[in-house]
C-alpha cells in the first residue's frame, strides 16, 4: 500500500509538469542484448531491454521492491506450493488475450534454460488451477519464490508454438537463428518495432498496456556503443538523450555541463576479496624470503581479521571510486532483500591491532600472498586490487597482484576454484541474501547448489545451519532473526573482507526525467521527456 | 609459369593451415567457453552437459578435424554469443568493413599522392618541407586518438558529424550501403579520416620518393625542354610513370586497412567485422574467434597471391628465378 501510495503521488507530481505531448527517447548503453528471447541469457542488459516488452510474473518497482505485475497477488499454500493469481484482461502485442496457461507455459519454459537453472531449477511444475490461478510447485520450500518471479517474464504460448520456439533455442545449436532472437511477443508496455542484432533496437508505445504510464515516451530507440568517451560524446552532442554506464571519471563532467543531470542507484552486487577456507596449504602463499609456504595463513581466523582490520575501504570507495561506492560491513547491501542496515557497520581500520592479531597467529613479519584480480567486468578493479597490496603492506604482508581479463579469471574459478585469495562482485541471484548465503557462503557441495560460487572454499558449521533453517522458514519475523544471526557470523569470522557496493551512474538531458533502477533498466513507461 | 602459379598456390595453402591451426589453439588459451556462456552460477552437472554438447573433451586432434572440416563445408558454425550463424553475421558486417576501408584508401590516395607530387616537385619550397615533416606525425598518431579528436571537434565542438554508428544503410542484394544515404556518408566520413590519416602520410612519403626518382629522368628533361608548363610535366608526364608502385603498395595497405579497422570501428561503433571480433573476444566466443581469423587470414593471403601474379606478369625475371630454383 506504501509504495502504492508512492507511486500515485509521484504520477501526480509528474503528471502537473508533464505536457501530454508524447516524445521520443534516443537512448545507449555498453553493449548489445544478445536477443530477445526473455528466457535465453541471464545478460542483465538484455534483461533491462527485454523487460519494455515483457512484464514479468512478480512485478519488480524501480526501488526494487516486489508489486503486482501479471500476477496481482500470492500466498504460500503449503511449504512447497505458491499460489498467483493471474491478472485479467491483459492482451499480448498480437492482441491476443493473456491465459493462466501462458504463465505455466513460460514458467516451464525458462526453468529448462540452462542458465536458470540455479534459480528455477527447484521448480517441479507451474499447475493451472483454474481460469485465474496458477500454482508453482517446487522440489524444496522455497520462501523467496515470488522474488525470484521479478525475473520471470511471461510469453504467448500459441505464439511460441506458430513460430517453433516453444523451447528455449540452444546456445551454439546449429542451423538458422531462432525466431525470438529478433521478434517479442509479450503483455509488457512497449512493443518490440526492431530488433537488429549488436546495432539498435526500436521500441514503440503499447497503446493496449493494463496500467497507467507515468511517462511521455511513445518511441524509444537504444544504441549499443562500446567505447566510452564516444558513449559520452553521443550523450553531449545531444545525439542520446540518455546513457546508461556512465565512466566514473565523466561523471563530474557530465555534471558540469550545462543542460545535463547525472543519477545514480546502487548497484545489486558488493566487492570483497574471499580469502581460502577449506585448503591446509594456500596456493601462492609464500615466506618474507619468496619460498613457498607450506601452511594455509588464511585459515586462521586472526590473519582473516588482521586483513578486515588493515584493509580501509573507506579510502578505496573516497579515492578509487571518487565517491561513487558505499562502504560495505556485512554479506548484504541496502536493495537486497534481508538487509539489515543497523548491522551494516565496518570493520574499523585499525592497523596496530592487525599487527598484533597477525602476531598472535604467529606471523608476526606477515608473509606473501598473490591477490588473483579480475581486470573488467566491475569498475576499476586494477586500482582496487593495487590499493588492498599497499594497505596490506603497512601490516607486513607482501601482496602480489595478478590480473586476468575476465574469460581467463572465470575459467580459474569455474575449472577449480584455482585461488586462495582474490577480488570479485558477489551477488544473490535474485537480490535476496539468502541466496548470497546459499550460493557465496553456504560450505561448497554440503548441499546440492550450495557454495556454487563460494570460490574461496570458507565453511562455518554454525553459519550452514543458520543458512539451512533460512530456506524453510516462512515466517517473516523469524527470518530477519536468521538473516542477522547469519550476517553477524559471517562478519565476526571474516567469511570476506567487504569492500563496497558501487553506484550505476546514467547521464542524461536536464530535460529528461527518470527514477534510476539498481538492475540498470530504464523503464521507457516512466521515462518523461520535457520539451 | 604454370610451376610458379602452384608454388605460389602452395604457400598460400600453408599460410591458410597455419592460420587455422593458430586460430584453433588460440581458442584453447583465452578462456573457457563454458565459463563464458554458462556464467559462474550454473550447476557443474550443466557445464559438464554443454561441454559434451560442444565436443569440448575430445581430443584435439578430432576437435581440430571437426572444425576443418566445417569450415571446408564453407559451414563456419554458429556463434554462441550472437546465436546466430556466423556465416549470416559475417556476411552482415562484411560491407561495413569493406566500405570503411575502400573509403579509407580512396581518401589516403586522393590526399596523399598530390600531396607527394607537390613536395617533389618543390622540394626546396619550406612550406612542403614542413608537410612534409607533419606527415611524420601523422604516421606515428594512434588511430583512435585521431578518432577520439575528431569526434571532440566535429560532434561535440562543432556538431556536424555523428560520433557513433552508420547512419542509414540501403540493402542492395545482400550488400547494405551508406554510400547512397547523407547520413550514411555522414557517418562515414570522421572514421575514414582516422583510418586514413597514417596511409596519407603513407602515400605521400611514397609518391615524393618515387617521383624525385622519376624527375630525374631524361624523358622529364626533354618534356621540360619542349616547354611544357610544370603543370603538365609534374601531372601528366611524371605521375603516370609514379603511379605503378604506388598501386601496387596500396593493394596491400587495403588488406592492413582492413585490419586496423578494429580499433576505429571500436572508436565509432562501427558495425563491421572488426566490432564483432572484440565482442566476440570478450564473450569467449570461440567458433567467432576462429571464424574471423580464418576470414581476415584468406583475406590477406589472397591478396598476396593476386599481387604475387601480378608481379610475374610485370617482371619475367622472376618467374625465371623459381624456375631455375625448382629446376
Amino acid at each position: 500500500m506504501n509504495a502504492k501510495l508512492r507511486h500515485a503521488v509521484l504520477a501526480a507530481v509528474l503528471l502537473g509538469t508533464t505536457p501530454a505531448m508524447a516524445a521520443t527517447l534516443k537512448y545507449g548503453g555498453t553493449t548489445p542484448p544478445l536477443t530477445m528471447d526473455p528466457h535465453a541469457t541471464n545478460d542483465f542488459v538484455t534483461a533491462a531491454l527485454v523487460r519494455q516488452s515483457y512484464d514479468s510474473l512478480v512485478g519488480l518497482a524501480n526501488d526494487m521492491a516486489l508489486e503486482p505485475g501479471i500476477a496481482t497477488e500470492w500466498t504460500s499454500q503449503d511449504p512447497t506450493t505458491w499460489r498467483f493469481k493471474i491478472r485479467q484482461g491483459v492482451t499480448f502485442h498480437d492482441g491476443s488475450a493473456l491465459k493462466a496457461e501462458d504463465v505455466a507455459f513460460s514458467i516451464m519454459r525458462q526453468k529448462e534454460a540452462p542458465l536458470y537453472k540455479a534459480l528455477y531449477g527447484g521448480i517441479k511444475e507451474a499447475k493451472v488451477v483454474d481460469a485465474t490461478t496458477v500454482d508453482v510447485i517446487s522440489a524444496a520450500p522455497d520462501p523467496i519464490l515470488p522474488r525470484k518471479m521479478v525475473r520471470l517474464f511471461i510469453m504467448s504460448q500459441a505464439w511460441a508454438a506458430k513460430n517453433g520456439v516453444e523451447k528455449v533455442p540452444d546456445l551454439g545449436a546449429q542451423g538458422t537463428e531462432a525466431y525470438t532472437l529478433r521478434h517479442a511477443n509479450g503483455t509488457g508496455p512497449m512493443k518490440l518495432v526492431l530488433q537488429e542484432p549488436g546495432q539498435k533496437t526500436v521500441f514503440e508505445k503499447n497503446a493496449a498496456y493494463w496500467a497507467p504510464f507515468k511517462g511521455n515516451v511513445d518511441s524509444a530507440t537504444y544504441t549499443p556503443i562500446g567505447s566510452a568517451p564516444t558513449r559520452v560524446s553521443a550523450l553531449l552532442s545531444k545525439e542520446l538523450d540518455l546513457i546508461a554506464d556512465l565512466p566514473l571519471q565523466d561523471i563530474e563532467r557530465v555534471k558540469g555541463t550545462q543542460g545535463y543531470t547525472v543519477v545514480q542507484a546502487p548497484q545489486q552486487l558488493f566487492m570483497e576479496l574471499e580469502m581460502d577456507g577449506t585448503r591446509d596449504v594456500a596456493l601462492d602463499v609464500f615466506d618474507k624470503a619468496g619460498q613457498p609456504l607450506k601452511a594455509n595463513p588464511l585459515k586462521d581466523v586472526r590473519v582473516r581479521q588482521a586483513f578486515a582490520h588493515a584493509i580501509d575501504a573507506k579510502l578505496i570507495v573516497d579515492r578509487v571510486m571518487r565517491g561513487n561506492a558505499k562502504v560495505v560491513g556485512t554479506a548484504t547491501a541496502a536493495g537486497f532483500g534481508g538487509y539489515q542496515a543497523d548491522l551494516d557497520v565496518r570493520w574499523p581500520t585499525d592497523i596496530e591491532k592487525s599487527k598484533q592479531l597477525l602476531k598472535e597467529a604467529g606471523y608476526p613479519d606477515g608473509f606473501g600472498i598473490q591477490l588473483n584480480c579480475p581486470l573488467e567486468r566491475y569498475i576499476n578493479t586494477d586500482e582496487i586490487c593495487r590499493a588492498v597490496a599497499s594497505m596490506l603492506a603497512r601490516v607486513g604482508v607482501d601482496v602480489r597482484v595478478k590480473g586476468s581479463p575476465w574469460p581467463e579469471f572465470a575459467r580459474m574459478l569455474v575449472n577449480g576454484p584455482n585461488s586462495s585469495f582474490h577480488l570479485i562482485g558477489a551477488a544473490g541471484n535474485s537480490g535476496d541474501t539468502q541466496d548470497t548465503f546459499i550460493a557465496v557462503m553456504a560450505t561448497r557441495g554440503k548441499e546440492p547448489g550450495w557454495g556454487s560460487t563460494n570460490w574461496a572454499m570458507w565453511t562455518n558449521p554454525e553459519f550452514d545451519a543458520v543458512a539451512k533453517e533460512l530456506t524453510q522458514t516462512f515466517d517473516p519475523a523469524k527470518r530477519t532473526e536468521l538473516y542477522r544471526k547469519g550476517l553477524s557470523i559471517g562478519r565476526d569470522k571474516v567469511h570476506a573482507v567487504y569492500l563496497h557496493q558501487p553506484v550505476l551512474s546514467w547521464g542524461m538531458k536536464s530535460n529528461v526525467i527518470m527514477p534510476p533502477r539498481a538492475d540498470s533498466a530504464v523503464m521507457l513507461k516512466d521515462v518523461v521527456v520535457n520539451p | 609459369m604454370i610451376a610458379f602459379l602452384l608454388n605460389r598456390i602452395l604457400h598460400a595453402a600453408l599460410v591458410m593451415f597455419v592460420i587455422s591451426v593458430l586460430a584453433f589453439v588460440l581458442g584453447d588459451v583465452i578462456g573457457d567457453p563454458v565459463a563464458s556462456i554458462l556464467g559462474l552460477e550454473a550447476a557443474p552437472a550443466d557445464r559438464a552437459a554443454l561441454r559434451l554438447r560442444l565436443h569440448l573433451d575430445e581430443p584435439v586432434l578430432v576437435r581440430y578435424g571437426y572444425y576443418v572440416g566445417r569450415f571446408l563445408h564453407g559451414d563456419l558454425g554458429s556463434s554462441y554469443g550472437f546465436q546466430r550463424p556466423i556465416v549470416d553475421l559475417l556476411a552482415e558486417r562484411i560491407p561495413a568493413t569493406m566500405e570503411l576501408a575502400l573509403a579509407a584508401l580512396a581518401l589516403s590516395l586522393a590526399v596523399g599522392v598530390p600531396l607527394g607530387v607537390l613536395a617533389a616537385a618543390h622540394r626546396r619550397s619550406r612550406i612542403m618541407g614542413a608537410l612534409m615533416s607533419f606527415s611524420v606525425i601523422g604516421v606515428s598518431l594512434p588511430s583512435f586518438l585521431v578518432g577520439i579528436l575528431l569526434i571532440v571537434v566535429f560532434s561535440l565542438w562543432l556538431g556536424w558529424l555523428p560520433s557513433f554508428g552508420r547512419g542509414e544503410t540501403v540493402k542492395i542484394g545482400f550488400w547494405t550501403t551508406g554510400y547512397l544515404t547523407a547520413s550514411g556518408l555522414k557517418s562515414l566520413v570522421m572514421p575514414a579520416l582516422s583510418l586514413a590519416i597514417g596511409q596519407i602520410a603513407l602515400v605521400a612519403r611514397l609518391s615524393r620518393a618515387e617521383m624525385l626518382g622519376v624527375l630525374q629522368t631524361d624523358y622529364i628533361k626533354f618534356a621540360r625542354a619542349r616547354g611544357l608548363s610544370d603543370r603538365a610535366v609534374n601531372f601528366s608526364h611524371a605521375l603516370r610513370n609514379t603511379l605503378i608502385p604506388i598501386i601496387t603498395v596500396s593493394g596491400i595497405q587495403l588488406g592492413y586497412l582492413v585490419a586496423f579497422a578494429i580499433v576505429v570501428e571500436q572508436v565509432f561503433q562501427w558495425p563491421g567485422m572488426g566490432l564483432l571480433f572484440l565482442q566476440a573476444l570478450a564473450q569467449t566466443d570461440l567458433p567467432l574467434i576462429s571464424a574471423f581469423l580464418l576470414v581476415a587470414g584468406l583475406f590477406f593471403v589472397t591478396i598476396n597471391l593476386i599481387v604475387d601474379l601480378l608481379y610475374a606478369a610485370a617482371d619475367p625475371r622472376l618467374r625465371i628465378k623459381t624456375l631455375a630454383g625448382r629446376g
